[in-house]
């Protein structure tokens, strides 16, 4: 919050003080919970140090101007200073021991004239009231009595300048920044559209054309599918063809082989001895050694009986 | 007239060589009120291609990308808008592209604001202009699918969105349709082509178109019956929209599945009504667009017959309706592109082996 302050030192020495008027500060509508250290900032009036008290035109009147000021505030701190010095000083001077048991000091003045000592200051009361306000009326609108020359003047039209003349060239200016403007955007604008439009007419015939393209290129796909197709096909029926003659030749060789194959095989078994009369074989197999082996047992016995014969001889 | 200020909601322009720079100097306050100024009169700047191209060589494109993380929705959008007017001009496109200024830009695509979001639409949109563009949107068509599928729930306000959206798609499938075909295109747009908005219409089936010139994108439009749905479309009422049908269901007949199915549509009659002109409606058709945009219905549509030639009961229902054809090839038509067409068309539908 900063003031300025004014003062002026008049000739009687009065105090004078103004500041700037400022705003009230915000404060809340409800007070707002004491607290413990109301104390520092409350204080009674009547022990607060900063209330001037007793005599009045008997102590120091502060100087109020800016640089006597700081000078203040270093008496105020040399004062002080002085003060604990002195009271520092005392604690060390010797006073008046204390008075024995049973008998009381008291202060006598020991001067010639005696002099009444009290702690009342004489001092007189004087009070001083304002009137209540009186209604009083409006004060009248202050106007000034007439002084010097009424001089008057008027423009008239036409005289400061011709506006159709003057609007001319802003007029100008203004449609041709406009005009600039909105050919700019309009050629822009058919730039474009005969772009769009040229791609449009590229875009079909390309299509067109592709169409055309594509449509040939299945075609052709189309055709050489078919013609694949087809020689496949004849070369199935060609394959098949030589299978089937492969078939009947070598049926007709088989034929022929297995036709001589029969006797000859025949022939060759009966040339090993396969085909035999059972009885023929049996005798052969059984009756003839048997036979023989009777032959030679009776043989054997005839040789016996020979030998026998042969050696009884003697 | 030191402080007053014609327009509240434009920055004062410095005369001359001077504007841009000081007007790119004016962004860098802190305040946002004064960058939107400085962007609102940069933006009325930028329509003269003078100054486009002392923006785009004085190298002031790099300050727009601190611009794109600006907490003020209002500043990220104008600065997207200054964005679209620079790919007006092909430097700005080619500056746009040379720059790294793409990936950020895809990432506002997600923006919470949707003026911000259109205007991204709209600058992906003109940087498409540029081949080079598309191919540098190619990496980014993933992307944008998802945007297209998240868009499927909102309605309104997003239409204009959406026709932007799918007309970058359309331009980049031109280029290489089979990033789109991975992310499942073919089936998002069919939803599409019911919109009830005929921009919407025209712009899926001009995507569709472009998806469908490879195999695998015919083969998906087989699969997921949109068949139906186009032949609907060539009864509609804008012809843009069925110049596009007409084109899909061009490319769709080459294959031996797509002749099938629109054969069992019955589609030549309509193919043939779509071709064939009255001797009025030649007069009626003195504006240039609608003649333009009848011419490439008629051409689609001519191709589409060729194609359904080749199948046996296509050959056989084409026969009976020689003579139409015939009158298309002949010298009278004006058009040199209809009448080759045509006479590719009667070629081989009289063509025996």
């Amino acid at each position: 919050m900063a003031f300025v302050s004014q003062s002026q030192r008049t000739p009687n020495e009065s105090y004078t003080f103004a500041s700037r008027p400022r705003p009230v500060g915000n404060r809340s509508k409800y007070r707002e919970p004491p607290s413990e250290q109301t104390h520092s900032n409350y204080g009674n009036i009547m022990y607060d140090r900063r209330v001037v008290r007793g005599n009045t035109y008997a102590q120091l009147i502060l100087p109020t101007t800016a640089q006597p000021e700081l000078e203040a505030q270093r008496q105020q701190e040399s004062r002080r200073r002085a003060i604990a010095r002195k009271r520092a000083r005392e604690q060390f001077r010797p006073s008046t021991p204390a008075a024995l048991q049973g008998r009381k000091h008291i202060d006598v003045q020991t001067e010639l004239y005696l002099e009444e000592l009290s702690d009342t200051i004489v001092a007189s009361d004087v009070e001083c009231q304002t009137d209540a306000f009186l209604d009083k009326p409006a004060t009248p609108l202050f106007i000034p009595a007439k002084s010097g020359k009424d001089v008057e003047t008027q423009i008239e039209e036409g005289e400061l300048f011709d506006f159709d003349k003057e609007v001319q060239p802003v007029l100008e200016v203004l449609v041709g920044k406009t005009i600039e403007q909105s050919l700019v955007e309009v050629m822009e604008e058919e730039e474009l559209a005969c772009l769009r439009a040229q791609q449009r007419a590229f875009e079909e015939l390309r299509n067109n054309e592709l169409a055309e393209v594509l449509r040939l290129q299945e075609q052709e796909r189309r055709h050489s599918e078919e013609k694949r197709r087809r020689i496949a096909q004849q070369k199935e029926v060609l394959k098949k063809e030589k299978e089937t003659a492969e078939k009947i030749a070598a049926r007709a060789y088989t034929q022929q082989y297995l036709a001589d194959l029969l006797p000859a095989v025949v022939t060759s078994l009966r040339s090993h001895g396969f085909f035999y009369d059972p009885v023929e074989k049996d005798i052969e197999n059984n009756f003839f050694p048997w036979l023989m082996a009777e032959v030679n047992n009776s043989l054997e016995k005839r040789y016996a009986a020979r030998e026998l014969l042969d050696s009884k001889e003697i | 007239m030191a402080g007053y200020l014609i327009d509240p909601s434009r920055a004062p322009v410095a005369f001359g060589r001077q504007a841009v720079p000081q007007l790119f100097e004016e962004l860098q306050q802190p305040e946002a009120d004064g960058r939107l100024r400085a962007l609102a009169s940069l933006c009325d700047l930028m329509h003269d291609p003078e100054r486009l191209y002392q923006t785009v060589n004085g190298g002031f494109l790099e300050q727009l990308k601190v611009l794109f993380e600006d907490e003020h929705s209002s500043v990220r959008a104008k600065t997207c808008e200054l964005l679209y007017l620079m790919t007006a001009h092909s430097i700005g496109r080619q500056a746009l592209l040379s720059s790294s200024l793409l990936p950020p830009l895809s990432q506002l695509m997600d923006d919470s604001s949707s003026s911000c979001r259109r205007n991204v639409h709209r600058v992906l949109n003109r940087l498409t202009l540029l081949p080079a563009g598309a191919e540098a949107l190619l990496t980014l068509v993933p992307k944008l699918m998802l945007k297209l599928r998240e868009e499927e729930d909102e309605e309104e306000e997003e239409e204009e969105v959406q026709v932007l959206l799918l007309s970058t798609l359309s331009s980049c499938s031109r280029l290489d349709a089979l990033p789109a075909l991975a992310s499942d295109g073919v089936s998002l747009l069919g939803h599409r082509l019911s919109h009830r908005s005929s921009n919407i219409r025209r712009e899926a089936a001009a995507v569709i178109m472009a998806l469908s010139v490879c195999e695998d994108g015919k083969l998906q439009v087989c699969e997921e019956s949109l068949l139906p749905v186009l032949v609907d479309l060539l009864h509609d009422e804008d012809i843009e929209v069925q110049a596009n049908a007409a084109g899909v269901i061009m490319y769709t007949v080459i294959i031996t599945t797509g002749k099938q199915q629109c054969l069992d549509l019955d589609i030549i009659p309509v193919l043939l009504k779509l071709v064939s002109k009255n001797k009025d409606e030649e007069e009626e058709e003195k504006e240039r667009k609608s003649r333009k945009s009848r011419k490439a219905l008629v051409m689609y549509s001519l191709r589409a017959l060729t194609a359904l030639a080749e199948a046996p009961d296509g050959r056989r229902l084409l026969l009976e309706q020689l003579p139409l054809l015939l009158r298309r090839s002949e010298a009278a038509e004006e058009d040199q592109d209809i009448r080759r067409d045509a006479q590719t068309a009667v070629r081989v539908i009289t063509w025996t082996p």
